[in-house]
């Protein structure tokens, strides 16, 4: 299959040409912008039950998966993702290991394996959920972000590198991490900062250039009020 | 201090090189990422300069980052879509809008404007003042663009990032029909500049996206 993400970083898309019947791309519910009638879908919870639910419920996305199955050469399917911002496009060999933040898959081919992997007691703190999804096996995976994306490369360039929370959205398996504060006490709470990522190791980051929340807290001053009666 | 503004003009990002030991002033809660040796202070630069800076509808609290033991990376971003320009300031010195500020060389004094038009407009337009010698950051909601004023400019306080300082301005309704045609234009406060200088002006004004998109949410329950 020929795969092209467009109208990277403002409104990003994947087209996908398919060249040969059978050819697979598994998508997030809703993501499917345009398909050629003859396109087979196929709506399913991949993995069974326990397993989408596990998806959902702790990692934060769709209970349910669209296949979309070629069946004839030269199909082709749309793909974008809900927010506005860009499309990242990563080919896995095997042995590769991408971690995405909740929220962030888009779609991956059918040799692509997808997991979600506890995180422990730091997650937690980092408000960004307990859970990232593993991204595995064989294939393309396709992430998106709120905004542009930014890459780092840790272990050539940086020695590590600090990440507000809700800017990561990626990182490959050479990487860990740990959340803390920056500043002392009094910036926890006076900065503005919130909590950041400490990375270090040997791999890339990928961050987003907006975050939806604070798009969502500037909004928050302009909703109506509406008072209670009595 | 070299700040490279990447991204543009949308999804912009202003990445901050700092020398060993150098330092930046950023607007709180701008920081998205920096290098592991850059350090962070808060600070509010004293009560009164902190209760006069929230006056100013800036935040109460800035952050300083410092590179320390070598060269260090800071990226700092907008909550809003929108594009950044870098300043200089010695020969010439700005005025800032609230909202636009992001960041300051350490050797800038930014300061919020005494003045009362500013502060009593009611378009949300506060004022920041530089002085000193160095760079300033500033960010647009929607495209930036440099407008030059020679003479006259009329200019909606919702639209304007900053302004030099040498020229003179004063905020005022946007209609000469009086006040109620000036409601009714939909125009709201403008400033009115005069002189010759540069004014950089945003193309999407963030007050009134807020109430276009604010009405249409679930209203809080008081």
């Amino acid at each position: 299959m020929h795969t092209e993400v467009k109208h990277n970083p403002d409104f990003a898309a994947v087209q996908v040409q398919f060249q040969q019947p059978g050819e697979q791309i598994v998508a997030e519910a809703g993501a499917m912008v345009a398909r050629d009638t003859a396109v087979q879908m196929e709506t399913n919870m991949r993995g069974g039950l326990g397993s989408a639910l596990k998806r959902k419920l702790l990692g934060g996305e769709s209970l349910f998966q669209n296949t979309f199955t070629c069946t004839q050469p030269g199909q082709t399917v749309w793909i974008a993702p809900a927010p506005e911002g860009a499309v990242t496009q990563i080919d896995l060999q095997p042995g590769q290991e991408i971690y995405l933040q909740s929220g962030a898959y888009l779609a991956s081919s059918a040799g692509v394996q997808l997991d979600t992997k506890w995180q422990g007691a730091k997650g937690f703190f980092s408000g960004e959920g307990l859970f990232l999804l593993r991204a595995y096996g064989q294939g393309t995976v396709w992430f998106s972000s709120y905004g542009g994306i930014h890459v780092v490369d840790i272990g050539q360039q940086y020695h590590g590198y600090v990440c507000d929370t809700s800017h990561m959205v990626a990182f490959t398996q050479g990487l860990s991490y740990h959340v803390d504060k920056v500043g002392g006490m009094k910036s926890l709470f006076l900065s503005g900062e919130g909590l950041v990522c400490r990375f270090s190791g040997q791999g890339r980051l990928w961050m987003q250039t907006r975050n939806p929340g604070a798009l969502a807290a500037f909004l928050q001053p302009f909703r109506p009020v509406q008072r209670s009666s009595g | 201090m070299q700040v490279n503004v990447l991204y543009r003009p949308s999804q912009t990002v202003a990445q901050v090189w700092l020398q060993p030991n150098e330092s930046i002033m950023a607007e709180s809660g701008a920081m998205m990422g920096m290098s592991t040796n850059v350090d962070m202070q808060t600070q509010s630069g004293g009560l009164m300069k902190g209760l006069k800076r929230l006056f100013g509808g800036e935040s109460f609290f800035r952050n300083t980052f410092m590179a320390q033991g070598g060269q260090g990376e800071v990226l700092l971003t907008t909550p809003l879509c929108g594009d950044m320009a870098v300043l200089d300031v010695g020969q010439r010195q700005w005025q800032i809008s609230n909202s636009a500020f992001i960041a300051s060389s350490t050797t800038v004094d930014v300061q919020t404007q005494g003045s009362g038009k500013g502060f009593f407009s009611g378009a949300g337009l506060f004022i920041l003042g530089t002085q000193g010698q160095g760079q300033i950051v500033v960010g647009s909601f929607g495209a930036i663009e440099p407008v030059n004023v020679n003479g006259e400019l009329i200019i909606d306080t919702g639209h304007l990032v900053c302004w030099d300082a040498n020229l003179q301005y004063t905020v005022g309704k946007s209609s000469n029909a009086g006040w109620i045609a000036s409601y009714l234009s939909g125009e709201g406060l403008v400033c009115h500049f005069q002189g010759q200088g540069q004014v950089y002006i945003q193309t999407r004004n963030a007050q009134e996206y807020g109430s276009t998109v604010g009405r249409m949410l679930p209203p809080v329950q008081k």
